[in-house]
């Protein structure tokens, strides 16, 4: 029987902390199967046998994109990528250094931070997820990654077959591991919010959900505020809460909800292909080629 | 032959984005930078305005592999500030979710990271073939690290069980025993580590005089946090001074800033840690430590792999330890709350890869300064002399064969963390 070529995968980091690469290096019992299975082209964070030039069956990319250089590679990895997998809540949302996406006050952050010095290596850009630039064909949420729901999209990608993560809210799991309820104790949770796959952790350890794996595809946002507010949490807590880690989600789907006036940024990347505005993402009406940021039709 | 630059584009094998550019000029080393192209992300202007439990979710996502320590220093910080006493059990529980990254981090640098370079493979996984069994005692140390932070913070990476006054939950005792015996059944798989370092040529075309920082534990055993730290001048300072010590400034060729100490490069990490501290190494590691020391360990920044393979081997034994006391305590401290909504706080932990610190200033119960000093920034401007040093030596030999390979060899013996060194905070002070 003639050998089916194993399928040829690349892994890549941009702007992030390398948790999700460093989830998959956490695979111990594993890890030696993985490389196995496929043919690893590149993992630079893991070996220095490099190929980056080549045609890739999936790409599998951690991190958001901060620099011009950042986002030719990514430009690059798509172009000889069939299958461009965002991993983690950076390539997703663009990570808690999102969490001010939308306010238009990048550069006076970049200015408080380096000062005046003009950086020769990189030149810096406010940070965005991988679908803000490039077509992205599946996305794994997580703060970092979850390693079962990596091997499935592994698994499944390299049969040519989709992958179709849970749809559920950690509240469906938290349920299900029947904690208290701590929305009931008065505590700031976002499990109802937060897309499911970690196994409801945080809330199974008696803490509040974060809400590390950015919004669930159905999200109620708009009960989730009324209800913390009949709480007595005030507007400016839950906010600060769902953009931690909601990035552009959160300007995308949620911007009236959260009261974003959805300014053109400081540093606002240009795109070429303009998108259609939607009505929720957008408080003001724009030219079309003025908002590349708002999108409907994708979710994630 | 004639060089005019060695260009190393993306180091591999580092956690993080960086480089290493080696300008010659008529024939002589002009200039050595260790490029660090690593996105920004502002973190330090998410922190300001948020509650301190955002904060230390938020800083604790700095780096993945020093997850633990970004949280442990911003939990001592924040305690601190909010003037909080923890109880003495979640102190032990604080000590053994920080030696799980101990291990975890140091046997992915020195089997998985480190030993390719020595042996001539590109990674870990091409050592297979020929180096299975230490591959493997490699990884079973590195996955009982992993393990370890997992029971203790509730995820390998970014877990939140550890907050502000405590911990959410703590592990039964049946599953503390567990650890304690499988952190003693791996010492021998450690050791194996520590031999094959031991009896590898370490290169010495790099070395050059150093000065060390760390921090002096409060008692009189070894150990990684305190709040007072040792330099190797003979001098010690409060933890709270780190200023003082760290001295950052921003360059242009690296988004990450720069430390010196009396206008001097300076070293922190493993290394640093047992030339200042490594007498009061006891047990098994005491004696490796005594088998391995030589002076070199003073001027030659390769044998912080051979002190990180030690240092594994006494986490592991010091988990047996902390875990006889924590079975000691039958209940579970509550989570203590703050006695205030102000103040400020500065802590020092080491992390793996060196001293990191983290201040913040709280007023009506939100942070409104923050500022963290990272390991890999406080040692980039030493990495940098020692490629130099390297690059000369190797050049004036002629031996710039795979100088490349060479000069990246001590990059990575620093076990640098770019993510890290990129993303540390501080807002105030730049307002000029």
């Amino acid at each position: 029987m003639a050998e089916i070529p194993k399928p040829k995968v690349g892994f890549y980091g941009f702007t992030g902390c390398g948790g999700d690469l460093l989830t998959i290096l956490h695979c111990e019992d594993e890890l030696l199967d993985i490389f196995n299975a496929v043919d690893i082209r590149s993992f630079l964070m893991a070996s220095s046998d490099v190929h980056d030039d080549e045609e890739l069956d999936i790409a599998f990319v951690e991190g958001s994109i901060t620099t011009d250089h950042q986002l030719e590679s990514l430009k690059g990895i798509r172009k000889r990528s069939k299958v461009l997998v965002a991993i983690g809540s950076c390539a997703c949302f663009g990570g808690p250094q999102a969490a001010r996406l939308g306010y238009g006050d990048w550069e006076e952050r970049f200015k408080k931070v380096y000062g005046e010095v003009k950086h020769t290596v990189a030149r810096p850009r406010e940070s965005y997820p991988l679908d803000e630039y490039v077509k992205v064909d599946c996305c794994i949420p997580g703060c970092p990654i979850d390693k079962h729901q990596f091997f499935f999209a592994l698994t499944r990608l390299a049969k040519g077959m989709p992958v179709e993560l849970t749809t559920f809210p950690v509240c469906a799991e938290c349920k299900w591991n029947e904690n208290e309820c701590l929305l009931l104790k008065g505590e700031l949770c976002l499990g109802p919010v937060t897309a499911g796959g970690c196994n409801s952790r945080c809330p199974n350890h008696g803490l509040p959900c974060i809400g590390c794996w950015g919004p669930t595809k159905e999200a109620n946002v708009a009960s989730e505020i009324s209800l913390l507010k009949e709480r007595n949490f005030s507007s400016e807590e839950i906010i600060n809460k769902l953009r931690l880690f909601g990035g552009a989600a959160m300007v995308r789907r949620f911007a009236d909800l959260l009261g974003i006036k959805t300014e053109e940024p400081a540093g606002k990347p240009r795109q070429k292909k303009a998108r259609k505005p939607v009505a929720a993402g957008k408080a003001k009406k724009k030219t079309a080629s003025k908002s590349p940021k708002a999108k409907s039709g994708r979710k994630r | 032959m004639s060089l005019n630059r060695i260009k190393i584009e993306s180091l591999a094998r580092v956690e993080g984005h960086g480089g290493i550019t080696v300008n010659f000029k008529d024939g002589k080393l002009s200039k050595v930078t260790v490029d660090i192209y690593e996105g920004p992300r502002l973190l330090e202007t998410i922190a300001v305005g948020r509650i301190p439990s955002e904060v230390v979710s938020l800083t604790c996502r700095i780096c993945a592999i020093c997850t633990i320590s970004h949280r442990y220093a911003s939990l001592r910080a924040m305690e601190k500030a909010l003037e909080i006493e923890i109880p003495p059990k979640v102190h032990l529980m604080r000590e053994l979710m920080h030696c799980g990254e101990m291990i975890e981090s140091n046997a992915l640098h020195v089997f998985l990271l480190a030993l390719p370079d020595y042996l001539g493979y590109p990674s870990a996984v091409h050592m297979v073939p020929d180096h299975a069994e230490d591959v493997q005692a490699g990884l079973r140390v590195k996955k009982f690290g992993v393990k370890l932070m997992e029971l203790t913070s509730a995820r390998p990476i970014h877990g939140e069980n550890p907050v502000i006054g405590g911990f959410g939950k703590y592990p039964s005792k049946a599953e503390l025993l567990r650890f304690k015996y499988e952190a003693e059944s791996l010492i021998p798989d450690a050791e194996r580590g520590v031999e094959i370092l031991r009896n590898l040529r370490q290169p010495t075309y790099m070395e050059e005089g150093m000065t060390f920082m760390c921090i002096k534990p409060e008692h009189d055993r070894y150990g990684w946090v305190g709040d007072r730290i040792l330099v190797s001048t003979g001098e010690e300072f409060n933890a709270w001074d780190y200023r003082k010590l760290t001295n950052e400034r921003v360059v242009p060729h690296s988004m990450a800033k720069r430390s010196r100490f009396q206008d001097k490069p300076y070293f922190v990490g493993a290394l640093a840690r047992f030339n200042l501290l490594g007498e009061r190494l006891d047990g098994a590691a005491g004696e490796h430590f005594r088998r391995c020391y030589n002076l070199s360990w003073i001027r030659n920044p390769m044998y912080n792999n051979v002190a990180q393979a030690i240092e594994i081997v006494w986490a592991l034994e010091e988990v047996p330890r902390i875990v006889d006391k924590l079975v000691a305590y039958e209940e579970d401290p509550e989570i203590v709350a703050p006695s205030r909504d102000r103040g400020a706080g500065s802590a020092a932990v080491e992390a793996p890869r060196g001293t990191l610190y983290h201040h913040y200033e709280i007023a009506d119960g939100k942070v409104i300064h923050a500022d963290i000093v990272t390991p890999t920034a406080q040692f980039l401007d030493m990495m940098e002399e020692h490629i130099r040093v390297a690059a000369e030596n190797l050049v004036k030999e002629g031996d710039t064969e795979g100088v490349e390979l060479k000069l990246e060899m001590i990059a990575r013996a620093y076990d640098p963390c770019i993510s890290c060194s990129t993303h540390l905070v501080k807002v105030r002070g730049l307002d000029k």
